[in-house]
């Protein structure tokens, strides 16, 4: 094993894994922009997403792209509803919304588990073969991830930057009373921001079920993951976010390389810390407080 | 932080109570030693009624420790801040008392305030860092904080037993009498569980206690009449986690086995949701949690997936209907408004 492979390696996985990173963290902040809510059911959109896609491509028989697109319409549907009708009283309600989004979380998990069993499932890799860049050979399958991520983020800067809806929703993260004020329906835009919040997080669970396996646990660890990365890139900093979760997903797959997963997560948590006594606004964020 | 409306008929800092028509979070205080003492009298002694069945006692003696652990959380929670790594201050109690009285061999009553104390310091240093950053951030960095803890004690090696944990812990003892019968263990916890409530009440009947409402009802306001936030909040977070570490140590010294696995964040959310359905803001909401929430997934093995998605639907709509908890119900029949 040469030595800058694996470096070479770990750097091309690290950042295959933090732009999924990124997506989730990009939702987690969208619907914590909108609704002040800390989303504890994000993790859980992302394994509704997987799933989603493992229907998608074994049951229906539908081509990969196509099953991406039905998840992140699919999951914007059920994250308007689920706005509506469960989360419309808890809207800028920062403590007990994110209890509530605890209990949307057993409701969504309990429920993969009866729908799916505890079992996990795997689907076919959406390509087959191997690309080398040089020394280091990355799976086609995952390049497609890294594709997908890319277009996705474009489509979403695009929308969020020069599309009425995207800046009516960047408008009322701002300064809803404004917003409204500005004729804006603010009415429309919490089940938006909610929608696409968690649909960016179940199309990261989507581009990642044929590449890992599929079950109702899964959407614990890109949860946490999320929280570390608005953490660490300050939460509401988009750029933060952007650059704590490469950062992230380069730092794990190269410490994975050398030590056990447990303890480049410890390494992490306590990186963590540090950096909240020194850096409490986060990376790039403004100052808290 | 929460929302609360700006108008305040309170009188926090003096913490003289006037009945008002709008409920603030903490509508519910404590009423009087007389009522208070009797009550938790009879309520613990109840279970020395079923002495004949030990599941009945088990489950008493669980609800007695999760009395104590979301006690904790209560306290912490009156600050205006909530807590997401209880369980690994539990964890920490557990462990600490355990390796003591395994390695070192100290009596009980020595592990279990080592335990206690390592919970209060590592609180202590955790509250330095993180009190200083607004509520949301507090909620985050607590969750993966409680993370950190389980894989530190997952990756202890000898000292902590790794996954296994550790087993074979010899029963509790103090003063000679051995407490190694489920009826025997019960009077313990009910009597651990009964003090730790009576200080809860004398505390929120102290200026002290006054002013931890008062930070959590609107810290500004407090801010403002001179109470420090950082400092009530550090005050409830420490305390609030040595009640978790002892919990933990009895709670070990009970099943006579730890494992990383037993403090996990679903028992850190587990808290949390005995505190919401019960109630915030008061001194019965606690108890009334745990000793509906315990009970529950003992009696219900079976169903488990129904019973969490009853759970998160009995979470939501307590949140929308009750934002104080089940106590709120009683309060508002017997218009106990502001006693």
């Amino acid at each position: 094993m040469d030595f800058t492979f694996l470096i070479g390696q770990a750097l091309t996985n690290g950042l295959i894994i933090g732009l999924l990173y990124l997506l989730m963290a990009i939702g987690f902040t969208l619907v914590f922009g909108v609704m002040r809510v800390v989303n504890f059911a994000h993790g859980e959109f992302y394994m509704l997403g997987a799933f989603s896609a493992y229907v998608c491509v074994t049951k229906l028989a539908l081509p990969f792209l196509a099953a991406v697109l039905a998840t992140f319409v699919l999951t914007l549907i059920l994250g308007w509803l689920i706005e509506v009708v469960v989360m419309k009283g808890f809207r800028g309600d920062e403590l007990n919304g994110m209890i509530a989004t605890i209990g949307l979380a057993m409701i969504l998990q309990n429920g993969a588990l009866m729908v799916f069993g505890p079992d996990p499932q795997s689907m076919p890799a959406v390509a087959e073969g191997v690309l080398a860049l040089g020394p280091v050979m990355v799976p086609m399958s995952r390049l497609y991830v890294v594709a997908f991520s890319i277009v996705v983020l474009i489509v979403l800067y695009v929308f969020l930057m020069h599309s009425k809806g995207g800046r009516a929703l960047r408008a009322v993260v701002q300064d809803i009373e404004i917003a409204n004020a500005q004729g804006i329906r603010s009415q429309l835009m919490y089940p938006l921001g909610f929608g696409i919040g968690v649909a960016l997080a179940a199309v990261a669970g989507a581009l990642m079920a044929p590449v890992f396996s599929v079950s109702p646990s899964i959407g614990s660890t890109p949860l946490l993951k999320a929280f570390i990365v608005v953490i660490l890139g300050g939460l509401g900093s988009i750029p933060g976010a952007a650059l704590a979760a490469l950062l992230l997903g380069v730092f794990e797959s190269v410490a994975n390389t050398f030590m056990s997963s447990s303890f480049s997560d410890m390494l992490l948590f306590g990186f963590v810390i540090l950096m909240l006594i020194f850096r409490p606004a986060g990376l790039l964020g403004k100052a808290g407080r | 932080m929460n929302a609360s409306p700006a108008t305040h008929s309170r009188n926090e800092s003096q913490g003289v109570p006037t009945t008002t028509s709008q409920p603030t979070k903490n509508a519910i205080k404590g009423g009087r030693w007389s009522t208070w003492i009797p009550g938790l009298l009879v309520l613990f002694a109840l279970p020395l009624l079923l002495a004949g069945n030990p599941f009945y006692i088990h489950l008493a003696v669980l609800i007695c420790l999760n009395i104590i652990f979301v006690n904790g959380l209560a306290l912490i929670n009156r600050t205006g801040q909530l807590s997401f790594c209880h369980a690994a201050f539990m964890g920490m109690g557990a462990f600490v008392a355990v390796i003591c009285t395994t390695r070192f061999h100290t009596p009980f009553f020595i592990s279990v305030i080592a335990g206690v104390i390592a919970s209060m310091l590592i609180a202590f240093l955790l509250g330095a860092v993180i009190l200083r950053l607004q509520g949301v951030y507090f909620v985050l960095v607590t969750f993966c904080f409680g993370e950190l803890t389980r894989l530190v004690l997952l990756e202890g090696g000898d000292l902590t037993g790794g996954a296994n944990g550790i087993a074979n812990i010899p029963p509790a003892s103090l003063f000679g009498f051995t407490f190694d019968s489920k009826l025997s263990f019960y009077c313990l916890a009910a009597v651990c569980a009964f003090l730790s409530v009576v200080l809860l009440i004398a505390l929120f009947k102290t200026p002290k206690g006054n002013s931890l409402d008062a930070v959590g009802d609107n810290p500004d306001l407090a801010e403002a009449s001179g109470i420090s936030i950082q400092g009530s909040q550090m005050f409830a977070f420490v305390l609030g986690s040595a009640f978790a570490g002892f919990a933990g140590a009895l709670l070990a010294h009970y099943l006579g086995f730890v494992s990383p696995e037993s403090f996990n964040q679903h028992i850190s959310v587990a808290a949390i949701i005995m505190l919401v359905i019960g109630g915030r803001g008061s001194v019965l909401g606690p108890i009334l949690g745990a000793l509906i929430m315990t009970p529950l997934p003992e009696l219900f093995r079976s169903a488990i997936e129904t019973q969490n998605i009853m759970y998160g639907i009995t979470l939501i709509l307590v949140l929308k209907f009750l934002p104080m908890g089940l106590v709120g119900i009683g309060a508002k029949r017997f218009g106990k408004g502001g006693k």
